[in-house]
């Protein structure tokens, strides 16, 4: 209490220049999201009809075209294929994380740091270099034109990105597991009834962007889905007619909302979870 | 068990060593026997109809050229360097399952010559799925690793000494060329000069992105932790509306922005000014600058959240007990905030380095389809993974992108595995528990 | 240690592996499946052209042709892929289409490694209508044989496209010096430079920026290709047999120099749109609000520029048929001006030439055709479908839908008018084809690099910077530049 009357007339400076600058801040990242969600909206289709940032005319055409002018573009089937890829991927992929990163946590074996160093090696590869590979593997295993294959390699691909969620587990403290284990409980029994309650706040970070991912990806799916129905969002915009802009916005920000209402309904395990996650102690 | 002891055992042992499971069965090991069996039968069918073929392929890379127009169906021989690729590392799984059925017979064979009783399978599951549970639950993941990540890197590694690429494309047959590419990066003068050039373009924006994302994030992070900002959850929708869009969009919104017709340039030509080049031939540090928002505009957001996190995780105890002391809020933070934060997050500031160094789109999409002079293919701003990409998606020189690759893979790895064994949360993990 | 017990790991692995290879015995070839498939009928999957598609073309095509082969069992359907994709890359694998539309050039970088059949072109019902200009464009040299790689549809080359109600009211007087009825501006280049810093010069908006002459992006080479083409300049030179070197990169070629001085001139009378994609992209608004009096764009777009327009009409209170007749009516399509000033001086006035002044302009072009993916399982099908879509009465369709140029001689001439000058520009020469063999894919990036650097060089003037290009001899160095770059792109790093 001493402290802030000392610092009073100072605390209100400070409080003016903080919101000055949170303002500043606030609107650089919205302004481009703003210029986006008001191109959706402009009637003329085009950006080129702007007066700078702003549409001549507004109209919802760029979003009720979407979902009924499908015969060049069709947005819902995208949206369909998009939404049962990133689902799957979510779901497989944060098992395998949560396996992983639990794993390599509490458990001492030889090969652990060999793994853990591989890890961090295979994610120096520039990545579409060995696009290549995959392209044939998947050709080889009849997987072009599946999105099936696509489940596969990004669930595959996941576990790659374990250390957040490893360094969740190392917070758990290690007697819990030892109390478990001396009143006899084996590491399956650990692992269900102590480790996965413990975990809610990972495993909602984790299935988030492992949902995130597919959810907005462009160059697998476009490696591997040829035939436009089987196309996602992101492969779709990105075919679109330079003149289509205003459905580009539209679809755009569509496939946001999604996950924007994520963020906010389970902002609570985020913060709690990526962080427990980032703080090795 | 070298060869000595194999001589010396028992005739079951010997079988085993022989046909995969023979010996368990002796023991009368069934379900085990006929698992090992079955995957030494599977194992040589495979052999006999595919895996011998595609081993010899693996070196020959085909022999015959295709004629699509003839409808000859020749080698592929990318396709054969897959398959082959493929059954190395069936074969090695092969030698790995047998070496474990020789220790499970030595082990059976044991216990019967000291009349112990041997578990049934059921039970030896059970033990095994508690005793080495992180064998079970790695399995899987390490599985897809292998397959889609690590055979994909050592098929690219493989492509960079061979001339896959150019004209040599199939259905043309492919050759193994030992180390040509790597002699040809290194004596021609224009691809030695284009790499030194861009490879200090790169660290430098590495470096400078992972720097600004962090403390991007950590000043917001501290910003909005204050206590005199009231509606926190408020202030931080904005970042995170940043974040979901997804990436590709972003950067497109950002390229026309910035463009000579986007809205940045007419209301410069409004206020009478003359149109800025943002991003054209002549922009230099101009487009450097921008890459390095735009890609703080898109990766601020997630280190925000991270450092939120961290920060509610600090002890306050620290704080109160400096402002009594009349430590200034600045030497508070450099003595008791960055300290923590930073140790904290080692292992994440190196991935994002990593991620920075790699970061294709940015430049991508806001500079692509420029190649500039004194650069081979390439532009000032392009990092090494867009001149990667240009030289082998756009320009197809696969065998040569594969060699760069295999080079800059080289040093990157060798500079952060440095960094991250010496780093403390590494170190820690030797003494960890 | 490790090792100890890691049977069960063993195991999973092999079962992995087994399905690994299971997977590989059965879908090894996803091709049968996804062709055949229902018996006795043959399925084509056609590629066509996103244009053909949304102005429902491909649809009546598809329909006129299952309607005509229904007794035979053929039917071909949408192959429903990007319009470009790489037959290279998913042909050998079965999941390219079986007769694909695409420009010369694209279509014969597959044709170097086999990836389209050669063609009989001889049993084509349109073989003889169609001029042997256009069969050359899908020509291939190999090993000493030519072979004929593909059926050629419409020809595509850029165009201008102006709006008639934007001519000054007394063009007829002022500018039509040999009263032939055409516009001089349309005719030459310097009257065109002339009207356009005309416009400049009246444009009365505050920032000036609302009114401009001729547009387009200069950094493109197929839209700005007459600065080049029309001096001498080549891409890649002739061997002996008459086919291509791509040893000898030709941008700096004859007067190249003169026609970079007429696209700096050029670029001084736009803004600095010119210099990225920014006119390519806004052309058709900014031909609509009437900031542009003509920009340069295919054949194909046409119906972009008249809806654009329309609705530039609808807004000030037409009705939407109406606006649309308007649109069409004031929306004009020609060739480019012919002549250029052969000193690549745009500024002199045209009266002041005499006939040796000029040089004929010449811009890039392709020639737009079918081909027949090597990898189709059914190739008389294939033909008998290129042949049906190559018909007299399939191409009349065409050209009605999408207003494209036939190269079917009987069409374009019952076309007559624009259809039919572009048909004779291609026979005269007036079309630098666009060079059928791979090498060509490496020219784009070097070349839009130096020429969107020398535009820019008329907004460094402007703007009081040091001028890179300021002489002839700069120019024809960076153009010989260019052509080092090129070389390199094609040939550093092959052997």
């Amino acid at each position: 209490m001493k402290i802030k009357k000392r610092f009073g007339k100072n605390s209100i400076i400070d409080g003016v220049v903080t919101h000055i600058i949170l303002i500043a801040v606030c609107f650089v990242f919205f302004f481009p999201v703003l210029w986006l969600i008001m191109a959706s909206f402009s009637k003329g289709g085009s950006i080129y009809d702007f007066d700078g940032f702003f549409p001549g005319s507004f109209s919802f055409n760029g979003y009720s075209r979407l979902f009924t002018d499908t015969t060049m573009y069709d947005y819902p089937n995208w949206l369909k294929n998009t939404l049962f890829i990133a689902v799957c991927s979510s779901i497989i992929g944060t098992v395998l994380v949560i396996l992983t990163a639990y794993t390599i946590s509490r458990f001492q074996f030889r090969s652990k740091k060999m793994l853990m160093k591989t890890a961090l090696i295979l994610n120096m590869f520039p990545g579409f270099m060995g696009m290549t590979a995959v392209y044939l593997l998947m050709v080889n295993f009849g997987l072009i034109n599946k999105l099936w294959g696509l489940i596969l390699i990004y669930s595959a691909g996941a576990p790659m990105g374990y250390l957040v969620q490893k360094g969740y587990f190392d917070t758990i403290s290690n007697s819990i597991y030892e109390a478990a284990r001396i009143d006899g409980a084996g590491n399956m029994k650990v692992f269900t009834k102590i480790t996965l309650p413990l975990s809610k706040p990972i495993i909602v970070y984790t299935a988030l962007t492992q949902f995130a991912w597919p959810w907005s990806d462009f160059i697998l799916p476009n490696l591997l889905l040829k035939n436009k129905d089987m196309w996602t969002v992101a492969v779709g915009l990105m075919h679109l007619d330079e003149t289509q802009f205003t459905r580009f916005a539209a679809g755009a920000i569509f496939i946001a909302v999604p996950i924007v209402i994520l963020y906010f309904a389970l902002s609570r395990f985020l913060v709690t979870g990526v962080s427990a996650g980032a703080v090795k102690e | 068990m070298d060869k000595k002891s194999l001589r010396k055992s028992s005739f079951p042992v010997k079988a085993s060593a022989l046909i995969m499971g023979s010996g368990q069965l002796m023991y009368k090991q069934w379900v085990k026997g006929l698992l090992y069996l079955l995957v030494f039968a599977a194992t040589v069918v495979y052999m006999i109809l595919m895996g011998a073929e595609d081993i010899v392929g693996f070196f020959t890379l085909g022999t015959e050229e295709a004629d699509p127009w003839l409808g000859t169906s020749g080698d592929d021989s990318v396709i054969m360097l897959l398959r082959g690729l493929l059954a190395f590392f069936i074969i090695i799984a092969f030698f790995a399952v047998h070496f474990s059925n020789i220790r499970d017979i030595l082990e059976i064979d044991k216990k019967v010559r000291a009349g112990k009783p041997v578990p049934g399978f059921v039970k030896s599951v059970s033990i095994f799925m508690d005793r080495k549970f992180y064998i079970v639950a790695l399995i899987l993941p390490v599985a897809g690793v292998l397959v889609f990540n690590i055979l994909p890197i050592v098929f690219m590694i493989l492509i960079a000494f061979t001339n896959y690429g150019g004209d040599t494309v199939p259905p043309k047959l492919v050759d193994w060329i030992g180390f040509g590419n790597f002699v040809k990066i290194l004596s021609l003068s224009d691809i030695k000069s284009t790499f030194f050039k861009i490879l200090a373009w790169n660290i430098l924006w590495a470096v400078l992105s992972t720097f600004i994302n962090y403390f991007g994030g950590l000043f917001l992070a501290l910003l909005l932790n204050k206590k005199c900002v009231k509606g926190k959850a408020f202030w931080r929708a904005f970042p995170i509306l940043a974040y979901a869009v997804p990436g590709f969009i972003t950067m497109l919104a950002f390229k026309f922005m910035f463009s000579y017709g986007g809205p940045i340039n007419y209301y410069i030509t409004s206020a009478g000014g003359s149109a800025v080049g943002f991003l054209d031939i002549d922009a230099g540090i101009k487009a450097k600058l921008i890459g390095l928002f735009v890609n703080a505009w898109i990766s601020i957001p997630t280190s925000m959240l991270l450092a939120t996190g961290i920060l509610s995780n600090m002890n306050t105890d620290l704080y109160e007990a400096a402002s009594i002391d009349g430590a200034s809020k600045w030497k508070q933070f450099i003595k008791i905030t960055l300290p923590f934060v930073i140790f904290s997050t080692t292992p994440v500031l190196i991935t994002s380095f990593i991620g920075n160094f790699n970061n294709f789109g940015i430049f991508y999409f806001l500079r692509g389809g420029l190649y500039m002079d004194g650069y081979f293919l390439a532009s000032d701003t392009d990092l090494l993974i867009n001149w990667l990409y240009n030289l082998s998606i756009d320009n197809n020189y696969y065998g040569i992108g594969a060699a760069v690759s295999l080079i800059i893979f080289i040093i990157t790895s060798i500079f952060s595995l440095t960094v991250y064994v010496r780093s403390s949360a590494y170190r820690r993990e030797d003494t960890f528990r | 240690m490790i090792y100890g017990t890691g049977k069960k790991k063993v195991k999973i692995m092999v079962s992995a592996i087994a399905c690994v290879l299971a997977a590989q015995t059965f879908t090894g070839c996803g091709k049968e499946s996804s062709v055949t498939g229902g018996g006795e009928t043959i399925v084509l999957h056609i590629l066509e052209n996103d244009t053909a598609k949304s102005e429902g073309y491909l649809e009546e095509l598809l329909n006129a042709f299952n309607e005509a082969y229904k007794d035979k069992g053929i039917q071909a359907v949408d192959a429903n892929m990007d319009e470009y994709t790489d037959l290279a890359a998913n042909g050998p694998y079965g999941y390219g289409p079986d007769v694909l539309y695409q420009a010369n050039d694209k279509l014969m970088t597959y044709a170097e490694d086999k990836h389209i059949l050669s063609l009989a072109i001889e049993d084509f019902e349109c073989y003889e209508y169609v001029p042997e200009e256009a069969w050359d464009a899908f020509k291939i040299v190999l090993d000493g044989e030519t072979y004929y790689c593909g059926v050629p549809v419409n020809i595509q080359e850029p165009m201008l496209f102006y709006r008639a109600d934007m001519m000054p009211e007394n063009w007829e007087e002022e500018w039509d010096d040999d009263g032939n009825g055409v516009a001089d501006f349309f005719e030459n280049w310097n009257d065109l430079y002339a009207y356009s810093s005309y416009l400049r010069e009246n444009d009365t908006s505050s920032n000036k920026d609302s009114r401009y002459g001729f547009m387009a992006s200069l950094n493109n080479l197929y839209l700005s290709s007459q600065f080049i083409f029309s001096y001498g300049g080549y891409v890649f030179g002739q061997n002996d047999d008459g086919t291509l070197d791509s040893t000898d990169v030709g941008f700096s070629a004859g007067n190249t120099a003169y026609g970079m001085n007429a696209l700096k001139q050029m670029a001084a009378l736009m803004n600095e749109g010119c210099i990225d994609d920014t006119i390519t992209l806004n052309r058709y608004e900014k031909v609509a609000s009437g900031a542009y009096f003509c920009a340069v764009s295919t054949p194909d777009t046409y119906g972009l520029f008249v809806e654009k327009l329309a609705l530039k009409y609808e807004e000030e209170g037409l009705s939407a048929s109406d606006a649309q007749a308007k649109a069409e009516e004031n929306l004009c399509m020609i060739e480019m001006p012919a002549l250029m000033p052969a000193d690549g001086d745009l500024s002199t006035d045209s009266a002041d030439m005499g006939e040796d002044d000029w040089v004929n302009t010449i811009v890039m072009g392709g020639v737009n055709g079918y081909g027949i993916s090597s990898y189709t399982e059914h190739r008389e099908a294939c033909i008998e479908f290129v042949d049906f879509a190559t018909s007299y009465e399939m191409i009349k369709l065409r050209a009605d839908t999408l207003g494209i140029a036939p190269t079917r001689s009987d069409v374009a001439q019952e076309q007559g008018g624009l259809t039919d000058m572009i048909f004779n520009s291609l026979s005269e020469g007036r079309i630098y084809l666009m060079p059928s063999i791979k090498a060509v894919d490496q020219i784009w990036v070097p070349m839009q690099t130096i020429m969107s650097d020398i535009a820019k060089d008329a907004f460094r003037e402007r703007n009081g910077e040091t001028v890179k290009y300021p002489d002839l001899n700069s120019l024809q160095s960076a153009l010989e530049t260019a052509d080092k770059n090129v070389y390199d792109a094609i040939y550093t790093l092959s052997d």
